[in-house]
């Protein structure tokens, strides 16, 4: 303990680093009300960290090659010492993830956090969960299975629709007329170069919004839960007889982050495969189309709205305007009040959206 | 108060416990997903044709994840070197004009037994265990 203290002092009289950890940590003061679902954002943070290490340990073996691309996963799987868990990890981990990320939205979204002056943690937040998706995409192909082959034809094949462009586009986004070793380049460099770094960069925007502006306090529990920001001048949101963030917060976030890990690791030791269709276990064929092919749960109401429209230019453009729509939310829902049950119109649209996507996606699932 | 922090001290003891176990949970599979295979470049014995070596001649040849080298000297006895220069770890060239072996990085020179004759290796290249039977020979 000495020497730890000793290295501490060192440090400290050079940079005055028990200034910063007492600044950051235990002053920064959170409403006393704060609840778990609080949490989600450090969760998210903890997942996206645990993606980057094993993605990085999968890059040692994995070869971007059409032609080595499925046997360096299978050997992954079958001869590195715990390449099953590393791998396990990453795939299960990317779904766990856009299940945190979207459990984090509807919090923002049902306490009413997105609103003014939160607008730019929301429009990034936003973003981050489209690059994650985006991510979550160009990942799919890399096994190289029959599967990531077929949903990656798709996937891209949507972009058609679009007027005039769409079939360059497609291409584009391809790099040859059909899903091919040139599609396998790009999306890997997407998938561990472009969008890790983008998505990087955007959580510090995201973090540094919540730092500048203050964490908003839960609409609950109070007698007035109406927002009170004046738009006057920059304030920082304070919450004077709040809870510091160390110790206090940072044990709910670890607490958070094990039934995070607890879910994790339930699936990838019990129900491994939970994500993977037989198709994932049978190398590209480009030309042999697998019956019944799918994307992943969370693209399956973009599939099935794309499936229900004949012309796939007004499913496509329902959910751009759908998308649009979220991005810009706090521009439109510009009232004060904050607590859902006091927001009649917002409960019936968000429900109804919610429902609507469930609905589509086990319609999708089932079709 | 003391049997608070012996409380306190108790607990920081209980927790750190609990994170060096599993700290140790998530190092172990990820030291053993790094570590060299035991098996990789392992290609057990090499079976090269006695023909494939004409007198004064030398064959490259992969044996034990390593670089090793077949020579036949002039005479016609055979020698099983390892191909790594003692000096630092790169690999020798044959010159048969001269009979001897270079090693290109810093000028070592050895002879066709692996002997060192010039240059800074500090000790002959690694003889290698070989058998010639049936018109093969066989290392290792």
């Amino acid at each position: 303990m000495a020497v730890i203290k000793k290295v501490v002092d060192w440090i400290d009289v050079r940079i005055g680093i028990r200034e910063v950890a007492e600044k950051e940590l235990t002053e920064y003061i959170l409403p006393r009300t704060i609840n778990a679902w609080y949490s989600m954002g450090s969760v998210l943070l903890f997942a996206f960290v645990l993606q980057v290490v094993s993605g990085m340990l999968l890059l040692i073996y994995y070869v971007p090659d059409a032609d080595k691309a499925f046997k360096s996963v299978t050997a992954i799987m079958n001869d590195v010492p715990y390449g099953w868990l590393i791998r396990m990890c990453h795939a299960v981990g990317s779904n766990m993830m856009v299940l945190a990320l979207l459990l984090h939205m509807l919090s923002v979204l049902f306490m009413g956090s997105y609103k003014k002056p939160r607008e730019l943690n929301w429009v990034t937040g936003f973003t981050l969960l489209a690059l994650v998706q985006a991510i979550s995409l160009t990942g799919y192909l890399l096994p190289w299975s029959q599967l990531s082959f077929w949903a990656t034809t798709v996937a891209t094949n949507s972009a058609n629709a679009i007027p005039v462009v769409g079939p360059y586009l497609v291409e584009f986004l391809r790099g040859s007329k059909l899903v091919g070793p040139p599609t396998l380049g790009r999306f890997f460099a997407l998938h561990v170069a472009f969008i890790p770094a983008v998505i990087g960069a955007l959580i510090g925007a995201h973090l540094f919004f919540i730092k500048r502006t203050g964490i908003s306090a839960p609409p609950f529990g109070q007698k007035d839960s109406s927002n009170h920001w004046q738009g006057d001048r920059y304030r920082h949101e304070e919450h004077p007889g709040g809870i510091p963030f160390f110790p206090n917060f940072v044990l709910d976030d670890l607490r958070s982050i094990a039934i995070y890990m607890a879910c994790l690791m339930a699936v990838v030791f019990f129900d491994p495969y939970l994500f993977f269709p037989k198709d994932a276990f049978i190398p590209a064929n480009p030309f042999v189309t697998p019956a019944h092919i799918k994307p992943e749960w969370y693209f399956l109401a973009n599939y099935q709205t794309l499936k229900t429209f004949s012309n796939e230019l007004i499913g496509l453009s329902l959910q751009g305007a759908a998308m649009t729509f979220l991005a810009l939310l706090p521009f439109v829902d510009r009232g004060n009040e904050r607590h859902p049950l006091k927001r009649p119109l917002f409960m019936v649209c968000s429900l109804g959206g919610l429902l609507l996507w469930i609905g589509f996606s086990i319609w999708g699932h089932l079709s | 108060m003391e049997k608070m922090n012996s409380r306190r001290t108790f607990l920081g003891v209980c927790l750190g416990s609990l994170g060096i176990i599993a700290a140790a949970m998530v190092s172990w599979p990820i030291f053993r997903y790094l570590a060299p295979r035991s098996n990789s470049g392992s290609a057990g014995k090499v079976v090269i044709p006695v023909t494939d070596i004409r007198e004064g001649d030398a064959r490259f040849i992969e044996y034990a994840g390593s670089a090793a080298v077949l020579v036949r000297k002039r005479g016609g006895d055979l020698v099983a070197l390892s191909a790594v220069c003692t000096h630092l770890g790169c690999i020798v060239q044959w010159e048969s004009d001269k009979q001897d072996f270079l090693c290109p990085c810093h000028g070592g020179h050895y002879s066709a037994d692996g002997i060192v004759t010039a240059g800074p290796p500090p000790k002959p290249l690694d003889k290698l265990p070989f058998t010639v039977t049936g018109g093969n020979i066989i290392v290792g």
